[in-house]
């Protein structure tokens, strides 16, 4: 985002001195506008249990995220959040219950392949690849989308023909590796093609003095940002935010709202998010679930929750005060 | 949260001299020191001195006699600059090579986080099957790719029976694991291409090269040492391409930081695992090339590991810049040490010479030289 838009932002939402009450003010609009936009389940989440030994980190809980909503799930420690989104990611198989998503059972997958099926996460404890720099972190976002010229051409020709595709990928995948290494031709074309997009993330996260920074020197505000950045340059039908705002001051807060807010109405991207801050949860989510230990309490709209007594008896009613 | 991160001290990697060894000044009294010893003493004995007074000056004499006895010998060695500057070059040259054999290390262990003991016996494995290969009257460029399909398939076995049944282990398992396969690797060589010494089916340039002549001194390399360290170069320049220039690079780089992180954005670990591992392999095809040329291939060969340790703790554990400087270091280094030293403790210094600098690093800087700072949060 320019300096004139940011502005122009500025303008539209007169800030007010209480920094949470123009945040909720400029929220309620912004959901009105999103929430027309919502439509069928994108993945649905059945009766889903997870043990560890004999621990059970997730009983019998069932939800749905639907397209370009932002729905958030809540509750204590240790109540299984990071375990569903694992579960939901493929980082973690559930003994029990089953995932479909867009219309499809899904079978045992393993991360990498839901990545690529278009699931996008960031982590609590930001998972950057530190040596490398932000513009370097967002493009291995891109690395599933490249693909070499001699590669779609497999695709196109051989790719279905059984011994032979297996016989002859390794001499396209070495025709694209080379014309990669020395930048040549159609491959120099697809990195770019890559790059464009990414400067397009870089400016739309005001990272773009940062970008040719390696990230482990960056502030923890910022390496967050860059974490959501990659996480981007997926292009992703469904992001995965856990806790994308922990251990940051309100000023950062904020900005990760916003950050939050304008990639769901620009790109309509679905977002499923983990957060304790309550404010910024009712806030900017369109639905929320409840767990505690590992059980759902409830479901339902920021106002349906707050009001649900199950949960403010776990959850609301102790750990916060903000009136409902 | 940055604060806290700023003021988290480096506790993992101090030592008693880390204090004055980040000092410039500790530095430059050093070398003022030398130079002042040396310029009093040896600047006014002529060349055919002798040297061998060293270890009893030593005796006699206490620190003055016995930083005399190892400057002295260094300052005689680069009076003769001809002769000087061959030996630095010999040394030059077999450094590219240690630099060659301890890549093969530093790249599987970014990847996985594995020290691969077996790297030697690779290297042995992959040379005899070239030369086997060669043997069957299989012309050498095409037995040169087979060798390296060979490679290839040896690491998509390992990946298949060995690493992915050992994801998130501890690294003693690993290691453990990469012990089994070397002796593994060591038998199923032997059996299939047999123990005998195999010659290199190349004709490598032979002779020497005169290269210039200073004084009356004439300059000569080995053409050997040349083209070794030639394709020694060729490799490296193209591991570092490879490495920060390509998609498939940038995966490697990622998978390298953090393992959950590139899983999460569609890297396939495995994939990733048998592509570096065949690098791996490829890396010590040539290296077993190179080595085995002068002498043949045999199982002595499989030793040359040995020589890349003191390389890798020099050079650091996870850094190619810091493979290929610290292997110059250490060619050089002993080159100049056995022509120095070599007569006053006896010769054979080039054989445990890398050893102790590698034991300095590790008191001075335990990381290697562009290893990743070791900081610990207390």
């Amino acid at each position: 985002m320019t300096m004139t838009q940011q502005d122009a932002a500025a303008e539209a939402v007169p800030a007010s001195a209480d920094g949470e009450g123009h945040l909720a003010e400029h929220d309620a609009t912004v959901r009105e506008a999103h929430r027309r936009a919502i439509g069928d389940v994108m993945l649905e989440v059945d009766n889903i249990t997870l043990r560890f030994g004999g621990v059970k980190a997730i009983t019998d809980v069932s939800f749905n995220i639907r397209e370009h909503e932002i729905f958030a799930i809540i509750g204590p420690n240790g109540a299984g959040k990071t375990s569903m989104l694992n579960v939901i990611n493929g980082f973690y198989h559930p003994q029990d219950g089953t995932i479909t998503y867009k219309g499809n059972v899904r079978q045992r997958m393993r991360p990498y392949e839901v990545a690529m099926g278009g699931i996008a996460r960031t982590f609590q404890n930001v998972a950057l690849f530190r040596g490398m720099s932000t513009l370097d972190n967002m493009m291995a976002g891109r690395l599933t989308k490249m693909h070499g010229a001699a590669e779609r051409a497999f695709d196109k020709s051989l790719a279905d023909i059984p011994v032979v595709n297996f016989l002859t990928y390794p001499f396209f995948w070495t025709a694209d590796f080379l014309m990669d290494a020395f930048y040549w031709g159609p491959y120099q074309k697809e990195e770019e093609r890559h790059r464009r997009r990414v400067e397009e993330i870089i400016e739309f996260l005001e990272i773009v003095d940062i970008r040719r920074t390696p990230v482990g020197r960056l502030p923890y505000g910022l390496q967050k940002r860059v974490e959501l950045g990659r996480a981007l340059a997926m292009d992703p039908q469904l992001l995965l935010l856990d806790e994308p705002m922990a251990g940051m001051n309100v000023e950062e807060k904020e900005d990760m709202s916003r950050f939050i807010i304008d990639v769901n109405e620009e790109f309509g991207t679905t977002m499923a998010l983990i957060e304790h801050d309550m404010g910024v949860v009712m806030d900017i989510s369109d639905r929320v679930v409840v767990l505690n230990y590992g059980r759902k309490l409830g479901e339902g709209t920021p106002d349906v929750v707050q009001k649900n007594q199950d949960v403010i008896d776990a959850y609301l009613g102790v750990s916060h005060d903000r009136p409902g | 949260m940055t604060a806290e991160a700023s003021t988290a001290g480096e506790a993992g990697a101090r030592s008693p001299l880390s204090g004055l060894t980040g000092k410039w000044w500790f530095w430059a009294a050093v070398i003022v020191a030398v130079f002042a010893i040396v310029g009093l003493d040896v600047w006014g004995l002529d060349e055919d001195a002798e040297n061998h007074k060293a270890i009893l000056s030593f005796l006699g004499d206490g620190l003055v006699g016995f930083l005399k006895a190892v400057t002295e010998p260094v300052a005689l060695f680069w009076l003769k600059l001809g002769f000087a500057i061959e030996t630095s070059m010999t040394g030059l040259l077999v450094g590219v090579l240690y630099s060659l054999v301890a890549l093969g290390f530093v790249l599987i262990y970014k990847a996985s986080g594995m020290f691969n003991y077996s790297q030697g016996v690779m290297v042995l494995f992959a040379a005899l099957t070239f030369v086997g290969l060669t043997e069957y009257g299989i012309p050498v460029i095409l037995a040169l790719v087979m060798a390296v399909g060979v490679m290839i398939l040896f690491a998509i076995v390992v990946e298949f029976l060995i690493l992915r049944h050992l994801v998130n282990q501890e690294q003693i398992i690993l290691f453990m694991a990469t012990i089994g396969l070397a002796f593994f690797l060591e038998g199923f060589g032997d059996t299939i291409w047999g123990s005998n010494v195999k010659k290199i089916p190349l004709d490598l340039p032979s002779g020497a090269m005169d290269w210039l002549t200073i004084g009356d001194w004439n300059v000569q390399v080995q053409w050997l040492d040349i083209s070794a360290a030639a394709t020694g170069a060729v490799m490296v320049v193209a591991l570092a391409v490879f490495f920060n220039k390509t998609r498939i690079g940038r995966a490697l780089r990622a998978v390298a930081d953090d393992h959950q992180a590139a899983l999460s954005v569609g890297i396939n670990l495995r994939t990733i695992w048998i592509i570096v591992w065949s690098v791996a392999g490829i890396v010590a095809l040539f290296a077993g090339i190179v080595w085995g040329a002068p002498s043949g291939v045999q199982f002595s060969l499989s030793l040359i590991a040995l020589k890349a340790l003191p390389v890798l703790l020099i050079g650091g554990f996870e850094s190619i810049p810091g493979a290929i400087v610290a292997g110059l270091i250490v060619g050089f280094g002993e080159k100049i040490a056995e022509v120095s030293w070599g007569d006053s403790l006896g010769g054979g210094i080039e054989n445990w010479f890398a050893f102790m600098l590698a034991m300095v690093f590790l008191v001075i800087r335990p990381q290697g030289l562009f290893g990743e700072k070791i900081i610990e949060r207390v």
